[in-house]
């Protein structure tokens, strides 16, 4: 059976804390790109935690959103790209060829929401925090768009040892570097061909909705609400 | 012959020729033996623990082989070894569960720092002018015992001092040992946000002097005074796990929670309910509440229990209905409405379970104490007489002989190092004279009023065994730099966070990168090498074979390892990440709390006392609240880049510091967003970028802690400045803790944006409307 890979987001359980956006810088070599860079916009993150402030003291409220890639269906970046360096996978991820991509940053343009960064210059790692690096996830160099790939390494190597151990994949056998960080279980990522699965049960939640999903792009990523006190709900 | 071995072998004889050979430094091979239990490419996962914080969350460390370049014997080269890749938290600790915070996931960039100090070195210029000249290990053992033997054979072993962060474990009770057998006063533990003032008013109203447990994940309604849970206050990962599933883990049943604080944390962002009251004024409103709850009879029956009587006497007119506590006025000194006073009275008495939480701020006030206790008898009062145990409940002790629970509160760390600087300051015969640095940079955390810095210059000796240096230990004379956490042999036994008492424990992850060597090897050498009582109270020579001593009594114990020998016992330790004592059954939890007698029932009740603040109204007309970030804690983790870039969650800053002023004061005042503004209190003045937030009363300043390093290395030094650094010494009246949150300030816009250079990491989505999405 092919898989379907998917995440929930519920955030009635996030706290906005941001271990999901380290986690996800160690595994997946992120650089870092000082002071100077990150003034005009030029931080790396393939996960970043939104907030929206509403009202105004005394009654303000915020809204922590954590954002990723979508992993669309119908994903605007790939019918973009001039190289196919942004592609779909068999397993309808959407995938990122650093060594097909060019740089034209099209993809960045046409996605909704402005998950892929770019780098602007080769990465630095001062020495000796080059060892920290995952040899898993290639370091990607100046020129080249990156974004998430869903912990891509974990999933492959999670496949190839089901497959040499001639089984399926467990439902949580295995998890994205952000899951496994997130101590409330806001994210959860998993099969969703698997009508088992924790995410497939979350993802048909009353409380699911998609990010911008009006605009048809048909995400892999599903948002449950926040709820209110009253209205405790069988989310 | 194994292929193995073979290697070996071979490596090890080429390797002197081919050393010799090579010119060049940077092509100089050093011998190539790669470690025995990793194979190139293959992870394995090694348990270690996290000492980011005092949690003490257990971690796992992805180490896989890699090539390292290293320097050994003088010779620089490459050498394969296992190399940390990865921290997550290890599933079986009861603390943390397998999950970790973005500051315990950065504990990587501790170990691989560029600015690590690498080997002993011994100040070469003038003290504090940063010049260093690196010294070989025998130098600078021999430099360090040379100075203990003088002091010895002076009869003069008082003067010697010890300054460190404080900590719980074998790690504390080795250098409080090593103190006491060499004649020197106890060490001088300093953190600047200690929490002596809630351990003394839990001790009062619940008989332990600890930090609570919160048990989130079966509470239906929360009200939280001032306390950081989701962010940076106590056990902060056992919390959000609670957190998780106190929301949604019990399917038609969503716990509320409320936050009272006048500044919006990461926290109070995420309650149902914020509600901003005046600052030091949290025990009124509690009490307040709790009136409504006495006076209408809300409460069961069986509030009137030891237990919950007991937390109550603490609090003067308890006993009589808190009759001056009525709704009108305590709004009157609050500023919350009566109305919502009365409407969270009924909301808590009639939820399933609930609990009353203080930290933070509240407890940093002249009146901390009456805020905690007040809090403390509102929790006792609603959680009384209910079917399953309270919320609120503490990790009981592991049970070995030197890891009792204190059978009082320790003093005050601030207290602590006042008088260890009024020592020096003042010249006594018997000031210290010799000082060993650990892990503590007062020079950085303590208001500059205590004359730390100056006190600190006065000692002719100062040794650390820091891994870089800060304010503080660029003021040492000798450094011998400790091993990272992760190539070192840790414990830590965990005050709260489970209702199991844990102990956790593991052997090095990976192996020195660098020429350092354990601080706590170190110690212990010294000691055999001084011999008498110091040989006779510290008999190891290693660390481990200490560690091994003290948890060896828990095989008798029930909990998580069963073996029937002693060593299989110690492996089984060293495998799981330490030990744990068995669950508690669920009914059990209740029993966590004493309701006997202590020595504290004989104590006064304690009465209202009004907030003090350092500065007039008139002077200085805005309250200031510094606050402890998840990302630096008290600074000491400003040095990782990672923690460096990632946006505050609620303002998205990042590289910086700013202030958060009410978008109303600022046009009052002219100030607008990323403008340069002064703050100034009696004790002194910074310069920061404001950042306009709704989520903060529009007569108090709100400033994040950990950034305004002047000399802590390259990620660290140059950004921003130190709120501590304007902060009167004004202390909590009855423990003497630092009264943080007491200080008043004066505002002014010096500068325009391009000053001010606040870096933003914003919503990068501004161009999309957020409206509701089709389902």
């Amino acid at each position: 059976m092919s898989h379907k890979w998917g995440l929930v987001v519920d955030l009635d359980r996030c706290t906005g804390c941001e271990a999901c956006v380290v986690a996800c810088h160690a595994e997946n070599n992120i650089p870092t790109v000082g002071k100077d860079q990150a003034a005009i916009g030029r931080t790396m993150q393939w996960i970043r935690v939104e907030r929206t402030w509403e009202g105004d003291f005394p009654n303000p409220k915020v809204r922590f959103q954590p954002v990723l890639c979508q992993q669309c269906d119908a994903a605007p970046c790939e019918a973009v790209c001039p190289t196919y360096a942004s592609y779909h996978t068999e397993e309808g991820l959407n995938g990122q060829a650093y060594n097909r991509c060019i740089g034209t940053r099209f993809c960045a343009n046409a996605c909704p929401y402005t998950v892929r960064s770019f780098n602007f210059y080769n990465p630095q790692w001062q020495k000796p925090l080059n060892l920290q690096l995952n040899p898993d996830v290639s370091v990607r160099s100046v020129g080249i768009m990156e974004k998430c790939t869903f912990c891509v390494q974990r999933i492959k190597s999670a496949e190839i040892q089901a497959e040499a151990e001639k089984r399926d994949l467990k439902d949580g056998e295995f998890t994205t570097a952000c899951a496994q960080s997130c101590a409330s279980k806001a994210l959860v990522f998993g099969d969703l061909n698997d009508p088992h699965s924790e995410v497939s049960r979350l993802a048909s939640s009353s409380r699911a909705t998609k990010l911008l999903g009006e605009l048809g792009t048909k995400p892999n990523v599903t948002y449950l609400e926040r709820g209110a006190w009253q209205d405790a709900n069988n989310g | 012959m194994e292929r193995r071995n073979f290697i070996k072998i071979s490596a090890l004889t080429g390797v002197a020729a081919t050393l010799d050979a090579c010119r060049a430094p940077d092509k100089q091979l050093i011998r190539f033996i790669p470690e025995d239990n990793l194979i190139p490419g293959i992870a394995v996962w090694k348990p270690s623990l996290c000492t980011l914080c005092s949690a003490g969350c257990g971690l796992q460390v992805r180490v896989m082989q890699g090539d390292a370049e290293v320097v050994r014997h003088g010779k620089q080269g490459v050498i394969k070894m296992g190399l940390a890749k990865k921290l997550e938290g290890s599933p079986q600790n009861p603390v943390n569960a397998g999950k970790l915070c973005a500051r315990g996931q950065a504990g990587l960039q501790v170990l691989y720092h560029p600015d690590r100090i690498t080997k002993p070195i011994k100040r070469s210029g003038a003290r504090g002018a940063g010049q260093f000249q690196v010294i070989s290990w025998d130098d600078a053992v021999k430099e360090l015992t040379s100075h203990l033997t003088a002091l010895q054979a002076s009869k003069s072993a008082n003067v010697l001092a010890f300054l460190g962060r404080p900590l719980r474990g074998q790690r504390r009770e080795l250098i409080e040992k090593f103190l006491k057998a060499f004649g020197a006063p106890p060490a001088v533990w300093y953190e600047p946000f200690d929490e002596a003032v809630l351990r003394q008013a839990n001790f009062l109203s619940f008989g332990h002097a600890m930090l609570p447990t919160l048990d989130l994940a079966r509470a239906d309604y929360v009200i939280s005074f001032g306390a950081d849970f989701l962010g940076a206050w106590n056990s902060p990962v056992a919390q959000s796990i609670g957190y998780g599933e106190m929301r949604r883990g019990r399917p038609g049943r969503r716990g509320k929670f409320v936050q009272i604080e006048p500044r919006m944390s990461q926290t109070g962002a995420n309650a149902d309910e914020w509600i901003a009251c005046k600052p030091g004024t949290e025990g009124v409103l509690a009490l307040g509440i709790a009136h409504v709850i006495l006076s209408q009879k809300l409460a069961p029956q069986s509030a009137g229990t030891p237990a919950a009587s007991r937390a109550g006497s603490q609090i003067a007119g308890w006993s009589a209905g808190l009759p001056e506590f009525t709704p009108e006025a305590v709004e009157e000194q609050t500023g919350v409405s009566s109305a919502v006073m009365m409407r969270l009275a009924h909301e808590m008495t009639l939820s399933g379970s609930a609990a009353a939480v203080v930290g933070g701020a509240p407890l940093a006030q002249t009146n901390g104490l009456f805020n905690a206790l007040a809090v403390n008898a509102l929790e006792s009062l609603v959680d009384a007489g209910r079917d399953e145990g309270p919320i609120l409940g503490f990790t009981p002790e592991p049970p070995l002989s030197n890891a009792g629970e204190p059978a009082a509160p320790a003093q005050a760390s601030f207290a602590g190092l006042n008088s260890f600087a009024q020592s020096l300051l003042d010249g006594k015969a018997g000031a210290p004279q010799m000082l060993m640095l650990y892990e503590a940079n007062p020079i950085f955390t303590a208001p500059p009023a205590t004359k730390i810095r100056e006190a600190i210059a006065k000692i002719p000796t100062i040794v650390s065994f820091g891994s870089f240096i800060d304010e503080t230990s660029a003021q040492a004379d000798l450094i011998l730099p400790d091993n990272a956490p992760l190539e070192s042999w840790v414990d830590s036994v965990p005050e709260s966070g489970s209702f199991q008492s844990v102990i956790s424990l593991a052997p090095p992850a990976v192996s020195p990168l660098h020429e350092t060597r354990p601080m706590t090897d170190l110690l212990l050498g010294v000691a055999q090498q001084l011999g008498g009582d110091l040989a006779r109270v510290l008999p190891f020579t290693t660390f481990d074979a200490m560690l091994k001593a003290a948890l060896l009594p828990l095989r008798a114990q029930s909990g998580s390892v069963t073996a029937t020998t002693d060593d299989d016992f110690w492996q089984s330790v060293q495998t799981q990440g330490g030990w744990w004592s068995a669950p508690a059954a669920a009914g059990l939890k209740s029993a966590a709390r004493k309701p006997a007698a202590t020595p504290a029932d004989k104590q006064a009740p304690t009465a209202l006392t009004a907030p003090e603040f350092a500065g007039s109204a008139a002077d200085f007309p805005f309250y200031f609240q510094p606050y402890v970030t998840p990302s630096f804690g008290d600074g000491s983790t400003a040095n990782l880049p990672w923690m460096q870039e990632l946006p505050d969650v609620l303002t998205t800053a990042m590289w910086s510091s700013w202030v958060e002023i009410h978008p109303r004061t600022g046009e009052k005042l002219g100030i607008q967003q990323g403008d340069l503004v002064e703050i100034a209190s009696q004790a002194g003045s910074l310069r920061v970028p404001a950042v306009l937030s709704p989520g903060i009363a529009p007569d108090l300043l709100a400033m994040p802690v950990g950034q305004g390093h002047e000399n802590f290395g390259r990620f660290a030094s140059g950004h921003g400045a130190n709120p501590l650094s304007i902060l009167a010494p004004v202390v909590e009246h009855t423990t003497g803790s630092l009264a943080w949150a007491a200080t008043r300030v004066k505002l002014a816009r010096v500068g325009g944006p391009e000053q001010a250079k606040l870096v933003l990491f914003a919503g990068r989505m501004s161009g999309f409307p957020h409206e509701e999405e089709p389902r």
